[in-house]
């Protein structure tokens, strides 16, 4: 789940760093009260969960009270890569001699955490990492193990830095490792560290993506997760329990693993059309899949349906009845085909046949894709 | 000849009494796993599908000399029961479990590095070898009888199934099928289990079943083109994925320009490796190097 901006910079400001003061704003008036505690000039970010803000017309700067207000507003009524703006974080403009990069991140390779220290901020790290690798500065980090203050300094060191400044630094990538590592994120990141003609550094935006499969041990952190997914059938996909990917096709897709799921995709999509991707994981009964198939079928315009399951943890002679439910409910005219292989595979066929779904027995995905393009016609 | 299990490994099941443990026991046990022993703290002296329950790993090792170890325990459990089973001595681990944060995962793999451990997952169906022992969820009725002389290491699991019948059909059976999981971050890396298999005489081939996310198959393309002298083939799903959108596994996820299919593909044609556009196709590939 990925933060809002304001969000993360609380959690960063509360881990030590250095963050220009700061006020949410959800209108003008809001922005303008905020002024006593923040000062002109000020910075107006729209809160939006994208990238690349700047670029897109959600950053704007205000010099005096009238621009607060009147960009603001003008922020508020927009979106920004197709999001609407809903509240703006106000914060003091600093004056930025230079902008540095530090992040903190998993490397999937390593299984560990590598934390980044570029010499030019306001990158994008991997465009940087692949153009400019000499400007990027990394370690290593091996969990339960920490990043030490020693280990920090050096890094800042190799990056060129000395001094004051040096100590700075490794002090910000202390802190965003606990951040990091205490809320048990994906990415944390501050792009960029902006530095002052005096040596004073302020971290200008913040990044924090964390790992949805911890939330639930931490309380601390919004609880609302869902309301962040953009599509409204991927919202209530995660509220069945099964995961949904919108696709611009016409095929409805139902698997039982996500792997199988890709498989199935690109099987599809080579003569006709996905609508989706939708997997179950291994936690398929005959509710979930009712409710499944009616998801995968609210879609406008579908005009097939692909149900492709193994079961191996799942009992998919459980689903098939739930399958079946929701298919008589809609009462489906068009061409449904399931393959279905594993545990209990001769009663799932069964349930299925008797619903006039197409059988395919066929170990190939392929065969399955053969039998709906023949029910289609095409 | 096979690898990481056989019909001798002495298996313990962890999380044992649960419904998903007590159904894949009996099925573990059907195929021709030789269980041991299970474990679910609090519940000693009960017996499931007459299979002894401890209360620890150490009794459990103690009491019977289980080698190996296979998890279905929830996922907020799987860091200290994976601490304890390494601390007991158990070499080879298997993690069924989904949506085992990831901070939990990467103490694990530096733990199971530090004792030279097999942990195999999160979210892995785990490993089955074919006409002998199975650990995890892979459904044994899609199999042969009889092993044949193709390895098969999958991220996903339904896919690993697929795969596994597709390579049967084609008479060319597979010989251990090993699921490495499906998370960003793994406890055992490509590399490592292309290895078992480089020791296994009766393995003659292997395929890789790979999905977008993460960067394991840019890391056996590596390791092929350095030392690994078996055939090899790959497919690697999720050619039509849209950047950012996670698909269903946490670690199949197209990011900031990396784990792409392309990327994956590029790296393994690199390493002389094989590339199936579709699942169907590595039964035909398969023949063909083998033939």
């Amino acid at each position: 789940m990925r933060l809002h901006e304001h969000e993360a910079a609380r959690l960063f400001q509360q881990a030590g760093i250095p963050v220009p003061p700061f006020v949410v704003a959800r209108n003008a008036d809001e922005a303008v009260a905020a002024l006593e505690r923040v000062q002109i000039p000020v910075v107006i970010k729209a809160q939006v969960l994208v990238g690349a803000r700047g670029k897109h017309g959600g950053i704007a700067v205000a010099e005096t009270v009238e621009d607060v207000k009147a960009k603001t507003q003008a922020l508020l009524g927009s979106s920004v890569r197709g999001l609407p703006v809903e509240s703006v974080m106000v914060a003091r403009k600093v004056p930025i001699a230079r902008e540095l990069y530090v992040g903190a991140t998993i490397d999937p390779a390593a299984g560990a955490v590598t934390v980044l220290l570029g010499v030019a901020g306001g990158i994008e790290v991997e465009a940087a990492a692949r153009e400019r690798p000499e400007a990027l500065f990394r370690r290593t980090v091996l969990p339960p193990e920490e990043l030490r203050g020693y280990q920090a300094r050096a890094l800042a060191h190799e990056a060129g830095f000395s001094g004051d400044l040096m100590v700075k630094i490794a002090d910000v990538l202390v802190s965003l490792f606990r951040v990091f590592r205490r809320t048990e994120a994906l990415i944390a990141e501050i792009n960029p560290l902006a530095v002052t003609a005096d040596e004073t550094l302020w971290a200008v935006d913040a990044v924090l993506d964390v790992d949805d499969a911890a939330l639930f041990r931490h309380p601390e952190l919004p609880a609302d997760a869902l309301a962040r997914m953009e599509h409204p059938l991927e919202q209530a996909a995660k509220k069945i329990g099964v995961s949904y990917v919108d696709l611009d096709g016409d095929i409805g897709i139902i698997c039982s693993g996500a792997g199988l799921g890709m498989a199935t995709m690109d099987v599809v999509g080579q003569r006709l059309r996905p609508a989706n991707f939708l997997e179950t994981g291994g936690g398929i009964t005959e509710e979930l899949m009712y409710k499944t198939t009616h998801l995968v079928l609210e879609k406008p315009g579908v005009r097939g349906l692909l149900i492709n399951l193994y079961g191996g943890i799942n009992p998919i002679h459980e689903g098939a009845k739930g399958i079946v439910r929701a298919l008589g409910e809609r009462q489906v005219k068009f061409p449904v085909v399931a393959k279905a292989l594993g545990n209990r595979q001769e009663e799932t066929w069964a349930t299925l046949s008797e619903a006039g779904v197409t059988i395919v027995t066929d170990i190939t995905t392929e065969a399955a894709v053969d039998a709906l393009c023949a029910r289609l016609g095409s | 000849m096979s690898i990481l299990l056989d019909k001798n490994t002495r298996v313990l099941v962890q999380g044992i009494t649960g419904k998903i443990g007590r159904a894949q026991t009996k099925w573990m046990l059907e195929y021709g796993t030789r269980i041991v022993a299970g474990v679910t703290p609090g519940r000693a002296g009960e017996i499931v599908e007459g299979i002894p329950v401890f209360d620890s790993v150490l009794e459990a090792v103690r009491e019977t000399g289980a080698e190996a170890s296979v998890f279905f325990v929830p996922a907020r459990g799987v860091k200290d029961t994976a601490f304890e089973t390494l601390e007991a001595g158990i070499r080879l681990i298997v993690v069924v479990t989904e949506h085992v944060p990831v901070h939990d995962t990467m103490e694990m793999k530096t733990a199971a590095k530090r004792v030279g451990a097999t942990l195999l997952g999160p979210t892995t169906p785990g490993v089955l070898t074919v006409g002998e022992a199975k650990m995890g969820i892979i459904p044994g009725n899609l199999f042969p009888k009889v092993p044949g002389p193709a390895g098969v290491i999958s991220r996903s699991g339904t896919l690993s199934y697929e795969v596994g019948g597709i390579l049967a059909k084609a008479g060319i059976a597979p010989s251990t099928v090993v699921g490495m999981g499906a998370d960003p971050v793994v406890l055992t890396d490509l590399p490592d289990l292309l290895r078992f298999f480089a020791a296994d005489p009766r393995t003659k081939l292997v395929t890789i079943v790979g999905e977008v996310g993460g960067v394991q198959e840019e890391m056996a393309g590596e390791y092929i083109a350095r030392e690994f002298n078996k055939p090899v083939i790959a497919y690697v799903a999720g050619r039509s994925t849209p950047e950012g959108k996670r698909m269903g596994h946490a670690g199949a996820i197209v990011q900031r320009g990396m784990g792409s299919v392309e990327s994956k593909v590029t790296a393994l044609k690199k390493a002389g490796v094989a590339i199936a556009r579709t699942p169907a196709e590595i039964g035909d590939i398969a023949r063909r190097l083998l033939g």
